[in-house]
């Protein structure tokens, strides 16, 4: 192998997102007041009401096939009192993340939403509470992918290549290239937002679940629900094949065959209604 | 399936899947509305950029190469013993979506 120069991602560059100049306004914004140390729901719910554009993107994002709440969700403060406070963090984020994601890597959206489904359904399988934070965690695990692409185009590109050429995970490919890879900086950006724990370890180790300490079980949701939706080659998350299975992690949740098809078909349907509202 | 086709190929008889809105919010025709002559009438001349109406599924790939497509995606971990498992679980799902 010939000898390469590993670009050091700095943390405290990628921490500070609000001064990248390759970030848009509107992921500034919102990067903004999720730091904001003490926020309150009642905060964030005006934030969000005092933006009509952004208002009617959160209420599309609950009353889509991703949440699948009774009803039709109409009002902001009833959709925020709802989903709590992490929960519209996050999807604020993913709403921010949007449109990066269809900059830089076609076909990451759809990858995301697939796993905010098969996340959430994993979630509700095993009967942990809060099943909407798992369709975050889901939405928002490859956001590191985004923000490396809008820093070092040229070099992600490199891994992307890696990938392909040696079959290997692009997280593998990741590591010729990059000093740390989409889940590191996803993992310091998901600290620096005041995520709890439980998230932040669910983001860092979605690879290697067995890293995780406090939230092995949630992690594996993550780790499975990722390969899931690769098999399934719903979007395109910066690889062309399926990576291995952490069996440890397979086996910690358990699931029957009927689960892994309800699975499938629910993410059809969940991505299906994408392409066609992108069209 | 709900499909989602141009105001122009509304027709009578058809079945809407997702509420029709107007920008404020407000329902038109709810979940579930059948369509008549007057109503494919009103809608075509609403600034509407489609409706969602019910419709048979139609698969993007043919069934061969959905399944190739599948052989690819695994072909470096195609002799592991879960991913084996998962494999044969996305064929059943995958020959089932060709099946009337």
């Amino acid at each position: 192998m010939k000898s390469k120069t590993i670009i050091k991602v700095r943390k405290a560059r990628i921490e500070n997102i609000s001064s990248l100049p390759t970030v848009p306004g509107n992921l500034k914004r919102i990067s903004n007041i999720i730091e904001k140390p003490g926020l309150t729901l009642d905060e964030i719910g005006r934030f969000v009401a005092s933006d009509p554009a952004l208002a009617s993107k959160v209420l599309k994002m609950v009353n889509s096939a991703m949440y699948g709440f009774p009803g039709r969700i109409t009002a902001v403060s009833y959709a925020v009192m709802l989903l709590g406070l992490n929960v519209v963090k996050g999807l604020l984020l993913g709403i921010a993340v949007f449109d990066i994601m269809e900059q830089t890597m076609r076909g990451l959206w759809a990858h995301s939403v697939g796993c905010a489904v098969a996340s959430r359904c994993i979630a509700e399988k095993k009967g942990i509470k809060d099943p909407e934070e798992f369709s975050i965690a889901g939405l928002l695990h490859d956001i590191g992918k985004a923000i490396l692409v809008l820093e070092y185009r040229t070099e992600y590109e490199k891994a992307m290549e890696g990938a392909a050429e040696g079959k290997i995970p692009i997280f593998e490919a990741e590591k010729e290239v990059f000093s740390d890879g989409h889940a590191e900086v996803a993992m310091w950006l998901a600290e620096k937002w005041r995520f709890p724990r439980n998230l932040v370890e669910v983001i860092a180790y979605h690879h290697r679940p067995s890293l995780s300490q406090i939230a092995p079980m949630e992690t594996a949701i993550i780790h499975v629900a990722d390969i899931i939706v690769r098999a399934r080659g719903i979007g395109f998350a910066g690889d062309f094949y399926v990576p291995d299975l952490n069996t440890q992690a397979f086996d910690l949740l358990g699931l029957f065959d009927v689960d892994i098809k309800e699975i499938l078909l629910k993410i059809d349907d969940a991505t299906d209604a994408i392409y066609d509202s992108t069209e | 399936m709900a499909k989602k086709i141009p105001l122009s190929d509304l027709e009578p008889g058809m079945v809407i899947v997702k509420p029709i809105m107007m920008k404020n919010g407000m329902v038109i025709l709810g979940e579930g509305a059948k369509l008549t002559p007057a109503w494919v009438e009103r809608l075509q001349e609403m600034d509407l950029n489609g409706a969602y109406i019910d419709a048979p599924e139609e698969q993007k790939l043919t069934k061969e190469e959905a399944l190739a497509q599948l052989d690819a995606r695994f072909q470096p971990v195609d002799d592991r013993p879960y991913m084996i498992r998962l494999k044969d679980l996305l064929r059943e799902h995958i020959e089932g979506l060709y099946e009337k």
